[in-house]
């Protein structure tokens, strides 16, 4: 769908993107991860054809994007602005109509749009009227509005309450659902890890790990298991003995516990159940793979002390 | 170019909608008429009564002006030559304010000359030159017995005095038409400026507030920037249009209401004219109701409205093309909203500087920096409608022409440069606009 190769941009003398190439398939969610300034924004108004590379380039299904693949590409700002004295109706009228529908098919959109996130009575309302979370519904709706194949989202869910966090997150999934694509940006890192297929992590102007979020999160593991077990918690610890270490626990109930188990010396998940079985009823048993949070701050962590060694 | 259409009529839609727009389409015009107004009425703080000998050696007045009296004007007759050194030493002449030549020429080529010791105010040398004018309409009447075209031409010729300080002869008289010429200059930088500043706060705005990058990712910040100028450009010119009407409305009703036109040689009856003309009864009636009307004269005979349209609206066109391409580059240029404030006091200078090279073509209108400035850009909307108005030497109409192609191919160029900054500058936020990033977002393609 959509093949960026090493793109560089600088502005002045900092570097914004150093050589960074990245594949986003037909229909996945793919997550752009990395700290403030890494460069997502930039490589987001690269692939918008907001600002032109130094070098690299970019081509949407296969060909050299184009002007014209604009209009199929749906793009969500994070600092995203309004026309304040506009009124709804006429803000989404004009973008919808700059991105290349009809006057009567903006129309028609808009009132399915409107329904949907139940904005019909702010049509009339000045921009300047509504409330932060309002203004965030208009501008989504304003993205999607003319059905992109690709939809870029900066940071979409800042500025939202959870419910319609839940919302946009529901909207996107059912995107994914039918076939578009998606580029997310964000920090919020458990949205990652619900709608995500595939990630990227941008740090420094680099990329610094692609792959799926199972697979980034398996690099990253950090050999802990957990045990969901019914008995005393007391023949749990003995059984433990010296070759494994409790990292932490959770009480289901009065006999009942989750227990994360760290791995000493050559010891293996299989080992971790002999010991234990005829000592408690285990329940469940599973390795606990790191949180995107974790994977996050473990990747970025790496590479400054790699930068510090040299 | 279709999203171009559509950022201008949203940028269209705006302004007509602002309460501002409104507010000056009522206000601009109420204040040039009031303006007309206070200028025709208040006479200014100039001597109100004058004495002025006619040096007319071949009696050609027969010793008189016109009938019936005029409080503000004695005339005295000399049938001599005075020259304008004897005018101002001699201790016999020191009673009269102004002295003015009359020979049997002025029949011809309607031209006379007024040496004054203080320059009069424009009403007081209006009503000399109406009364001298009036004087020889009636004088070339009598001349004729049957009148043909040709002689009513000559007798509607327009009357030229040429007013000179006897101190100072070589003084050139106050120019009504270059003023007038002025006006025009300066209601077209009045709207460049006026419409300028809302291009550079709107770019200003829409990259503070951020929607820029919602629209760039749709359209290019070529289309962006010529759909705004585009916008705003078709408000100007309906705001002016609107300006024009109430203006010409005002106009007319201060001819009908105010200032009555009560002699209009263009509607009067050429027979009825010689017969009248040897009755004295009739013209003593007519002359001394008549009262010079300086509002006629100015606004009706010197605008020289339907020469002067047309060159007025293609120099306001390609003028705020020009200007508004600057403004556009200098709004995306800025850092924050604020930061356009910063720009305004140097704009300022730069209209001031534009209004100082019309004024200064007024007053100094075949020197070489009259020339430089009738085809630099930034001057030349104001300086050309000052020299359009004070009219071109034949031969040279098509100086007129060359400042309007140099004034085109530098708002296309401006267009161009202002593009680069545009597209380089509209998503730089939050910096100090310094001289070197503008040279190398030109530098930049």
């Amino acid at each position: 769908m959509l093949e960026i190769k090493n793109i560089s941009k600088s502005f002045y003398k900092k570097e914004a993107l150093a050589d960074v190439s990245i594949t986003v398939r037909k229909g996945e969610v793919f997550g752009l991860l990395g700290p403030n300034g890494a460069g997502k924004t930039t490589l987001i108004r690269v692939i918008n054809q907001i600002i032109a590379p130094d070098s690299g380039s970019v081509r949407f299904n296969g060909d050299l994007m184009t002007q014209g693949d604009l209009l199929k590409i749906g793009y969500l700002p994070e600092e995203r602005g309004l026309y304040k004295g506009m009124t709804v109706h006429n803000h989404t009228l004009f973008l919808g109509r700059l991105r290349g529908l009809s006057k009567k098919d903006v129309l028609t959109k808009m009132d399915y749009w409107f329904d949907r996130f139940g904005i019909n009575d702010w049509r009339k309302k000045r921009i300047e009227e509504l409330s932060k979370g309002m203004a965030q519904k208009v501008q989504f709706v304003c993205a999607v509005l003319h059905e992109p194949s690709l939809l870029i989202l900066d940071e979409p869910f800042s500025g939202f309450d959870p419910i319609n966090v839940e919302l946009i997150k529901q909207e996107l999934i059912e995107m994914k659902a039918a076939g578009k694509t998606i580029i997310l940006s964000t920090h919020n890192m458990k949205s990652v890890e619900e709608i995500c297929d595939r990630a990227v992590l941008i740090h420094e102007s680099k990329k610094i790990a692609e792959g799926t979020i199972s697979e980034l999160q398996s690099e990253r593991k950090l050999g802990l298991y957990a045990v969901r077990f019914k008995g005393s918690m007391i023949a749990f610890v003995n059984a433990l003995w010296t070759g494994f270490e409790i990292d932490d626990k959770d009480i289901l109930g009065d006999d009942r516990f989750v227990v994360r188990v760290k791995m000493r010396r050559d010891n293996s998940f299989q080992d971790l159940l002999k010991v234990l079985v005829g000592q408690i009823e285990i329940e469940a048993a599973w390795e606990v793979l790191p949180s995107m949070q974790d994977v996050f701050i473990a990747l970025t962590k790496e590479k400054e002390e790699v930068v510090n060694e040299k | 170019m279709k999203n171009s259409l559509l950022i201008a009529l949203r940028e269209f839609k705006e302004r007509i909608g602002a309460r501002s727009f409104v507010l000056m389409t009522l206000l601009g015009p109420a204040i040039v008429l009031g303006l007309i107004y206070l200028m025709f009425t208040l006479g200014g703080n100039s001597k109100q009564h004058w004495n002025v000998l006619i040096a007319d050696h071949g009696n050609l007045l027969n010793s008189k002006i016109m009938p019936g009296t005029d409080k503000a004007v004695d005339y005295s007759f000399y049938n001599g030559v005075i020259t304008e050194v004897e005018f101002a030493d001699a201790k016999k002449f020191q009673k009269y304010d102004a002295l003015l030549e009359i020979n049997e020429k002025v029949l011809t080529n309607k031209v006379g000359f007024v040496f004054f010791r203080e320059e009069p105010d424009i009403r007081m040398q209006s009503k000399v030159k109406f009364q001298i004018e009036r004087r020889l309409e009636e004088i070339l009447i009598n001349r004729f017995g049957k009148i043909e075209l040709a002689d009513y031409r000559k007798i509607k010729q327009p009357l030229t005095l040429a007013f000179s300080n006897v101190y100072d002869p070589n003084d050139e008289a106050s120019d009504l038409a270059g003023w007038a010429g002025l006006f025009y200059g300066v209601l077209i930088f009045v709207f460049i400026f006026l419409f300028g500043m809302t291009i550079l706060r709107g770019v200003a705005k829409e990259k503070s507030n951020r929607i820029v990058e919602v629209l760039l990712a749709s359209v290019s910040p070529r289309q962006l920037m010529l759909g705004k100028i585009a916008g705003i450009g078709f408000a100007a010119f309906l705001q002016f249009a609107f300006w024009i009407a109430i203006i010409a409305a005002g106009l007319y009703f201060m001819r009908e209401n105010i200032f009555i036109d009560i002699f209009d040689a263009g509607q009067m009856n050429l027979e009825q004219l010689v017969i009248d003309s040897s009755d004295l009864s009739y013209q003593e009636s007519q002359f001394a109701s008549r009262e010079y009307n300086h509002f006629i004269e100015l606004i009706y005979e010197r605008m020289q409205f339907a020469n002067t349209t047309g060159f007025f609206l293609l120099f306001f066109s390609v003028g705020y093309l020009f200007y508004g391409a600057l403004f556009a580059a200098i709004g995306a240029t800025t850092g924050s909203e604020s930061d356009g404030q910063q720009f305004v006091l140097p704009l300022i200078f730069l209209l001031c500087f534009a209004l100082y090279a019309g004024y200064y073509t007024l007053s100094y209108p075949e020197s070489v920096m009259a020339d430089f400035f009738h085809y630099f850009p930034f001057t030349s909307p104001v300086v050309v409608m000052v020299t359009l108005l004070q009219g071109y030497a034949e031969g040279e109409g098509y100086q007129i022409y060359l400042s309007l192609f140099i004034l085109f191919v530098s708002a296309i160029a401006m267009l161009g440069i202002a593009a680069r900054l545009y597209r380089n500058g509209i998503l730089q936020f939050g910096h100090r606009v310094r001289l070197r990033h503008l040279f190398k977002w030109l530098r930049k393609s």
